[in-house]
């Protein structure tokens, strides 16, 4: 079983991440050192709270709640912190919020081919603790069809093209742009045309074929080579296939090192562990496949997620006939080349993104862009050794770099001179301010408000909404495609359907089941034969046609209506929705990637949009209005009215600290003679607040 | 100093050194008076573009070839324009044609359609090291911004992204024209004296945070919030209300989401607004060519000829660049499918007004619209002329926050200066 060798691991890591995290900062000093480019004046240390709110956005992506708080304030003071980074890394929101940083790296997107399944098959990676050099093999030697290989979505996102391939695992896996040498040798760049096609002949067998017949697109792999060089472009007289080979340099392992070694004894004991579980197919897979580098994992092949044990079998036949999902011994060599210790680069990638997510500024600029030159040199060279010894173990390395001195540091104040703060702030000797990602923003709205469920009686906010209906003029008989039966009513009565989701719906969150969504469907895959003919499929086609165009010809006419409704609303996690969102929502407001290609990165700039979002939005008004199942009720109303811990209560649910005496004055002049409504006025100013969307 | 129509939500180092004009230092003496000359003739001061999504057939609309197989089922009519004939299922559009010009030999790159939108909008290729800013992000960071509204709206769909501008640059969008908004005032049971208290408590909070840590993201949302109570608390809002048209009107738009987003993208460029894009999509007619065009025509036709027509007749097309186009056209065989595929390698585009004169044609297509006979236009060319009728030197020099030096509009580039003559 995975998930017994993954606890073992991270009890492991923990035990390290301590001593970890001194050294990075050791190393980050010597480094400043060596750098001696102006004067560094370090940021105040972070209180108590202050690290308790940054570290669970950066860990569960949400601020705390008030119970949270008085747990940790329970703690003795000297272990707080570790006993906290315990605590969090063992929930489930490290896995919610991390797949947010796997989304924008692998560029997921739902509505691609597979992108769902890969999107949980991340999800469940991270609560697994998967190694990420195990996850980067599977999505680039993946074959099959995204039901029974969830993680060959990678490659189905970007309908498995040699030359989009070649870029994005140049830029995704190892941080380097490789990409504009597809059309020439850069200027300034050492990647030449002809390296770039070498990286894309590993995928120059690769074929990406749509089946009719079961209507499913798959990978797998031919016998042609894609890739020929000369470049087309070029109008060559003949053209000749590209013979692959990886481009970019190896570390000498000719003296082992030290981190090597402790790599090679994990991977042992992890084998060990797995032969002891029985889990003898899985096994099986590990052993056979990686050869002669028993231990180091190379070689690794996927293992298809919950899928039985006839599945499993059935896949086999199939390769064996060589039939639909054959394996890619190109990009099985491939994925050996990117994720293997010997790559500095693979483990530099991971290493400096991570920090750039929990530090706001990486080690080289852009993430992506690595040009042979680092900041700070020895700090990175200490994370890379540690990563890859720690078996690429993300939550370890995102631990060590929360435990440092360093990530607990504050922005520094106006008062100093703007060239300080920013040498300061390059040096990691003070913090960056970074903006909750647009995500983490949604949810801890929702936190602070209360409104992860109903915090209202039934029928306590019955009122009448106008919505605008548009009626048809002439009505046709095609007018009955408009209607439905309405299902709760029963007789079966005809009444129009509702036109349109309530205004507020760009703020909307549907949860994906991903559960669901991994389960294998390979039974079904092997199973379904043809369901539709052609001429099926294009009459359906036409009749769709010819509907269209009548209902383009309608004229109609808009009305109001008004309707009832209980305004109580209840809102789900933004983490789990269907991804990137529509281009409008909240979350993309706010930076989320539209994914489409290589280079995005959230976008924290403000925005009028994001201002009026806030301001005006459903989610926050309904945040900060007090509804009498929230605990803040009791502090408002009645006997047990007590205005100033209803203050305090505030400051803590939604800044994680407590208010100052000025502060506290001016609330209470706020909440005056009306305590509810002025408390739902303080709560919302509060929402709105930097403080709030920026982490300490 | 406000030299941009972009929220201007950080005064940067940068942005003062282009405002004082050190970004103009070491351009060649040639190209700055080249560049002010084009100034002088600039008429345009509002675009609206109407972006048709999936790559819209040249043949069944701008580009006919009456008598060969590939016309397919429309005809070609004759125009208010002497000797310029178009499809026949734009009836309306024709009697305007005098105002309109048409560029039928744009000569395109790039057959995929997210490629071919990245380049038809922006210019540029895709680069997988940034993003470009869309054509409307261009013009609304060079003119400034006129009265409350945003400088740049885009209606029915997405436009382009702001790219290396960042998000002060982008579109703000409509969802469906005539609906009400609502995020432009107070949530409901908030009053606006109640909404006015709340606003000056964070006004307070925000203003303590951002004084204490001097950080420039604090000051940079201080603005945003700024520009948004502006925008909610402006008369200028009442625009977006289109129950108080004629039903007239409406109907001379055709009574349609898009004619109502045509007919507001004529209100916004009245109001000041700098820039409108329209969207519309399913242009994508692998199968079924010709019912789906006609619909689209049925909609389009209407609105695109009532809103050239009003224009005109206030005067306003004067100042008014009107923009048709897509990622690319449609292959003028007809599939199996009776549809068009991809076709890049020429295709046309409409213009109207904002200086270009009316009732001729750019360029031409071969005998079977197949690839550009005369004058071949590149997809950036077309940036490059609505730059030049706006006044922008396409050729201007910008830095993306990376410091990394760009031009506006992708080199080589250039003005098709017949439309202005």
């Amino acid at each position: 079983m995975r998930g017994v060798v993954a606890i073992g691991v991270a009890c492991l890591g923990a035990v390290v991440a301590a001593d970890g995290a001194t050294v990075v900062d050791r190393q980050l000093v010597a480094d400043n050192q060596a750098r001696e480019d102006g004067r560094i004046i370090p940021g105040q240390p972070l209180g108590d709270l202050a690290y308790l709110r940054k570290a669970t956005i950066d860990v569960i992506g949400r601020i705390p709640t008030f119970p949270e708080i008085e747990q940790y304030q329970k703690w003795p003071k000297a272990k707080r912190r570790e006993l906290l980074l315990d605590h969090l890394f063992k929930g489930k929101g490290l896995a919610d919020r991390w797949t947010i940083f796997y989304a924008d790296l692998l560029r997921i997107r739902s509505r691609a081919e597979g992108g769902n399944r890969l999107l949980a098959y991340v999800h469940q990676s991270i609560e697994q603790n998967r190694p990420w050099d195990e996850m980067a093999r599977e999505l680039i030697a993946a074959s099959g069809s995204s039901g029974n290989t969830p993680s060959v979505g990678f490659l189905l996102s970007d309908e498995s093209d040699p030359m989009t391939m070649a870029g994005a695992t140049a830029q995704v896996f190892l941080g380097v742009r490789m990409a504009c040498a597809q059309c020439h040798n850069h200027p300034f760049d050492k990647w030449r045309q002809k390296q770039f096609y070498e990286l894309a002949s590993f995928f120059g067998k690769t074929k990406q074929i749509e089946s009719r017949l079961s209507s499913k697109t798959y990978v797998t792999e031919g016998e042609e080579m894609k890739v020929l060089w000369p470049p087309e472009r070029r109008k060559p007289k003949e053209r000749f296939p590209v013979v692959p080979k990886f481009p970019f340099p190896v570390e000498d392992f000719s003296v082992k090192p030290d981190y090597l070694k402790r790599l090679e004894a994990l991977r042992a004991g992890e084998a060990l562990a797995l032969n002891k579980h029985k889990e003898s197919e899985a096994l099986d897979a590990l052993i056979d496949s990686s050869g002669g580098k028993k231990g180091l994992g190379i070689g690794v092949e996927p293992v298809a997620l919950s899928v039985s044990k006839e599945s499993r079998e059935d896949i086999r036949k199939l390769d064996v006939k060589g039939d639909l999902y054959r394996k890619s011994e190109l990009r099985r060599q491939l994925a050996d080349h990117v994720a293997g210790p010997q790559n500095r680069y693979f483990a530099r990638n991971m290493v400096n993104r991570v920090w750039a997510e929990l530090m706001g500024r990486g080690f080289y600029h852009p993430i992506d862009d690595y040009q042979g030159e680092v900041t700070h040199p020895k700090t990175v060279d200490y994370l890379c050794d540690e990563f890859v010894a720690n078996g690429y173990d993300l939550a370890h390395l995102i631990r060590v770099v929360m435990e440092t001195d360093a990530y607990a540091k504050s922005t520094l104040n106006a008062d100093v001179e703007l060239e300080d703060i920013d040498i300061s702030r390059s040096a990691f000797a003070s913090g960056t301010k970074r903006r909750m990602l647009s995500e983490v923003l949604y949810d801890s709205v929702v936190v602070a408000g209360h409104l992860q469920d109903h915090k209202w009686p039934k029928g306590a906010n019955i009122r009448e909404v106008e919505r605008r209906v548009r009626v048809p003029l002439d009505t046709e008989p095609e007018d009955k495609i408009e209607l439905e039966s309405e299902p709760e009513s029963g007789d079966g009565k005809m009444v129009p359907k509702k036109p349109k989701a309530n205004p507020y719906n760009l703020e909307e969150v549907i949860s994906l089941d991903f559960d669901q969504l991994v389960k294998s469907d390979l039974d079904r895959d092997i199973g379904m034969m043809k369901a539709k003919s052609d001429q099926e499929i294009e009459a359906e086609r036409l009749a769709e046609m010819a509907r269209k165009k009548n209902s383009v010809r309608r004229r109609y006419t808009y009305e109001t209506v008004v309707d009832k409704v209980d305004d109580n609303p209840k809102f789900s996690s933004s983490m789990r929705m269907s991804t990137p969102a529509p281009p409008t929502h909240f979350l993309r407001v706010f930076g989320q990637p539209s994914r489409d290609g290589l280079g995005e990165f959230r976008d924290h700039t403000p925005s009028m949009r994001q201002a009026l979002m806030m301001l005006n939005g459903k989610a926050t008004h309904e945040a900060a209005r007090v509804g009498p199942y929230e605990p803040m009720h009791r502090l408002l109303t009645g006997k047990t009215k007590n205005l100033a811990k209803a203050i305090e209560l505030a400051y803590l649910e939604i800044l994680t600290r407590k208010p100052s005496a000025d502060e506290l004055a001016e609330a209470e002049a706020v909440l005056g003679q009306a305590p509810l409504e002025g408390m739902a006025d303080l709560r919302w100013a509060l929402l709105n607040s930097h403080e709030f969307r920026y982490l300490p | 100093m406000k030299d941009t129509g972009c929220f201007d939500y950080q005064m940067t180092r940068r942005r003062m050194l282009q405002a004082t004009g050190a970004s103009i230092l070491g351009m060649p003496v040639a190209r700055l008076l080249a560049a002010s000359g084009q100034t002088a003739a600039a008429k345009a001061e509002h675009v609206i573009l109407f972006w048709n999504g999936g790559g819209m057939s040249h043949v069944d609309t701008w580009d006919p070839k009456p008598g060969r197989p590939v016309q397919g089922e429309f005809s070609a009519i004759d125009t208010s324009a002497d000797g310029i004939q178009i499809s026949s299922i734009f009836p309306n559009l024709a009697k305007q044609m005098h105002h309109c010009a048409l560029v039928r030999s744009i000569a395109g790159t790039n057959g995929a359609h997210g490629r071919a939108t990245y380049e038809l909008q922006t210019s540029y290729n895709m680069d997988p090291s940034l993003i470009h800013p869309g054509l409307g992000s261009i013009v609304v960071h060079e003119k400034n911004r006129l009265g409350d509204l945003p400088a740049f709206i885009t209606i029915n769909g997405q436009a382009a992204k702001s790219g290396y501008f960042g998000q002060s640059c982008s579109a703000y969008f409509i969802g469906e024209p005539g609906e009400k908004d609502p995020y432009l005032s107070f949530p409901t049971g908030i009053t606006s004296a109640r909404g006015n208290k709340r606003l000056d408590l964070l006004a307070r909070m925000n203003a303590r945070a951002t004084g204490k840590t001097g950080v420039t993201d604090f000051k940079a949302t201080d603005t945003a919030i700024k520009e948004a109570v502006s925008l909610m608390k402006s008369p200028a809002l009442k625009v977006f209300d289109l129950d108080k048209e004629k039903p007239d009107t409406l109907a001379r738009y055709g009574d349609s989401d898009f004619g109502r987003g045509a007919l507001l993208a004529r209100k916004l460029v009245e109001t000041g607004v700098r820039f409108v894009q329209v969207n519309r999509g399913g242009f994508d007619t692998h199968s079924n060519n010709f019912p789906a065009m006609e619909n689209h025509a049925l909609e389009m036709d209407p609105a695109l000829a009532a809103l050239v027509e009003d224009l005109a007749a206030t005067g306003k097309l004067e100042s008014t660049l009107v923009l048709v186009l897509s990622e690319f056209g449609r292959t003028p065989r007809i599939n199996n499918n009776a549809g068009r595929d991809h076709h890049a390698r020429c295709f046309s585009c409409l213009m109207a007004g904002g200086g270009v004169q009316g009732g001729q044609v750019i360029g031409a297509s071969d005998k079977d619209a197949m690839e550009p006979a005369e004058r071949p236009v590149k997809p950036s060319d077309i940036h490059a002329t609505v730059c030049h009728a706006l006044g922008i030197d396409h050729e201007k020099e910008v830095y993306t926050p990376q410091d990394r030096p760009m031009i506006l509009v992708r080199e080589g580039a250039e003005p098709v200066h017949e439309l202005f003559a």
